[in-house]
């Protein structure tokens, strides 16, 4: 009986230094940018750096990790409860690990329909997590939500080829 | 390690592949980091719930403990207060069956008194009627209770707790205040036997009220009286009363003997049914007539 080839995934392996960097520049670039453009508030550098390493990692426990680690550290430097985002982007790594395993994100296109799906689950974890836990959840404003959806999928556009030369 | 067409996974060569039943550890190997993921996402709830506070600065993980604590806490406090529950209306009833008994005991002494009470007012008043009868007859009379009957069914007598002592003799008249009873056939020391007027032995010269016809009462087996000797051409109507004519020198003129219940003509005297005015089967209290030589002899006596 013939061996029904699987599909050959490629995962990648990303030195250290490189992700400590882009992660201190992720942190770094959400608290200073805000002050400088506004905007920049919609922009969730950490998110896309946990989607990024994970798509290309592949690996389920990794993308846990660093979502996990990326969103406490933006906890601590925010004024909400730490854990928000840890939850939330623990979430988005499992997911986007578990995306890659699967299909292909090398092309444009699939990496914008990842990071936009992503960036959806990133918030709709973040708003049912306060819903849930905060007494005053601060109001759910749609046009705010796909603002940032646009924005962070046009931030995926031009860091991830960046990051793409690290890999 | 070979590659087995049959299952997509890899068995070492030698070694048997484990097909009998779930492997937890294999399990848990296949699935970690779904593991993981919910490990991670437990503990920052945890942290979470250290800060978040609520209801007055309540945190939150002491108030998610209390809400998985709370059913249990309220499951084990209704079942033990249904297990007291249980135990205090089992003692309860307990308690009550006795008090019931005891109760039930009470309530029965008590309607025992109160029918002796009443048997002791009815008695009173049956008494009192007596005596009031006893000071309104122009003749002497002692009291006396009913204490027996005589056995046998044809035999209508019955004895009485009056004898010698009390200065009874043989032949006195016995009433009551409704009527004539029977007289005194046999007198003990401490008690006497009396003939019921229904005795067919016993005689009682009577007439009728109205026409004043006179006739002998003669005792018929069936608790009624007959009067003989009325001659047909009599008039004698239903319902009449029957009288003591005093003839026989036994009883009193002019004591109530019964009424006529049923008259017809016979071949040479009236067949007369006279229905006995005193209820002889419940006598109680009676009145024996005592004659004037009786009189003497009780006085000297020294009994009422």
């Amino acid at each position: 009986m013939p061996v029904t080839p699987e599909r050959e995934v490629e995962a990648f392996r990303v030195h250290y230094a490189t992700l400590a960097v882009s992660v201190l520049a992720a942190l770094l670039l959400q608290t200073v940018l805000p002050v400088v453009i506004p905007v920049a508030g919609l922009m969730d550098f950490s998110l896309l750096v946990t989607v990024y390493f994970t798509l290309i990692r592949q690996n389920q426990i990794f993308g846990i990790a660093l979502g996990s680690i990326l969103g406490l550290l933006q906890d601590a430097l925010s004024h909400g409860y730490l854990g928000m985002f840890g939850m939330a982007k623990a979430v988005v790594g499992y997911l986007a690990a578990t995306a890659a395993m699967r299909f292909n994100f090398e092309t444009l296109f699939a990496r914008c329909v990842a990071t936009a799906s992503l960036v959806v689950i990133h918030d709709l974890c973040m708003t049912a997590l306060q819903h849930v836990l905060l007494e005053s959840p601060p109001p759910f404003v749609p046009l705010d939500r796909a603002s940032s959806v646009l924005v962070n999928v046009a931030l995926s556009l031009i860091f991830f080829p960046i990051l793409d030369r690290f890999r | 390690m070979t590659f087995d067409p049959n299952t997509t996974e890899s068995v070492a060569a030698g070694q048997p592949v484990a097909r009998d039943g779930p492997n937890v550890q294999a399990f848990i190997a296949r699935h970690r980091p779904s593991f993981v993921l919910a490990g991670v996402l437990v503990a920052q709830l945890l942290l979470l719930s250290l800060q978040i506070t609520r209801n007055h600065d309540v945190r939150l993980i002491r108030v998610w403990a209390v809400d998985v604590v709370d059913p249990f806490q309220r499951s084990m406090h209704g079942l033990t207060d249904l297990s007291v529950g249980a135990w205090r209306t089992y003692r309860n009833l307990s308690h009550a069956q006795q008090e019931n008994q005891q109760l039930r005991v009470q309530l029965a002494s008590a309607e025992s008194q109160i029918l002796q009470f009443s048997e002791q007012a009815a008695e009173s008043g049956r008494l009192r009627a007596v005596l009031d009868f006893k000071n309104q007859l122009p003749f002497q009379t002692v009291a006396a209770e009913v204490i027996a009957s005589s056995p046998g069914e044809n035999s209508n007598a019955v004895f009485i707790d009056k004898g010698v002592d009390a200065g009874l003799t043989s032949d006195l008249a016995v009433i009551t205040p409704e009527g004539v009873v029977g007289k005194t056939i046999a007198v003990f020391p401490r008690s006497s036997q009396v003939l019921l007027l229904t005795d067919p032995s016993s005689g009682v010269g009577v007439m009728l009220e109205k026409t004043r016809v006179q006739g002998v009462l003669k005792g018929d087996s069936q608790n009624l009286c007959l009067i003989r000797y009325i001659m047909n051409e009599e008039p004698v109507t239903f319902g009449e009363t029957v009288l003591t004519s005093g003839l026989d020198q036994i009883y009193p003129k002019g004591l109530r003997v019964g009424v006529v219940v049923q008259t017809s003509a016979g071949g040479i005297y009236k067949n007369v049914e006279v229905k006995p005015a005193v209820d002889l089967s419940r006598l109680e209290t009676v009145l024996v007539v005592l004659k004037p030589n009786s009189t003497q002899q009780q006085a000297s006596n020294g009994r009422p």
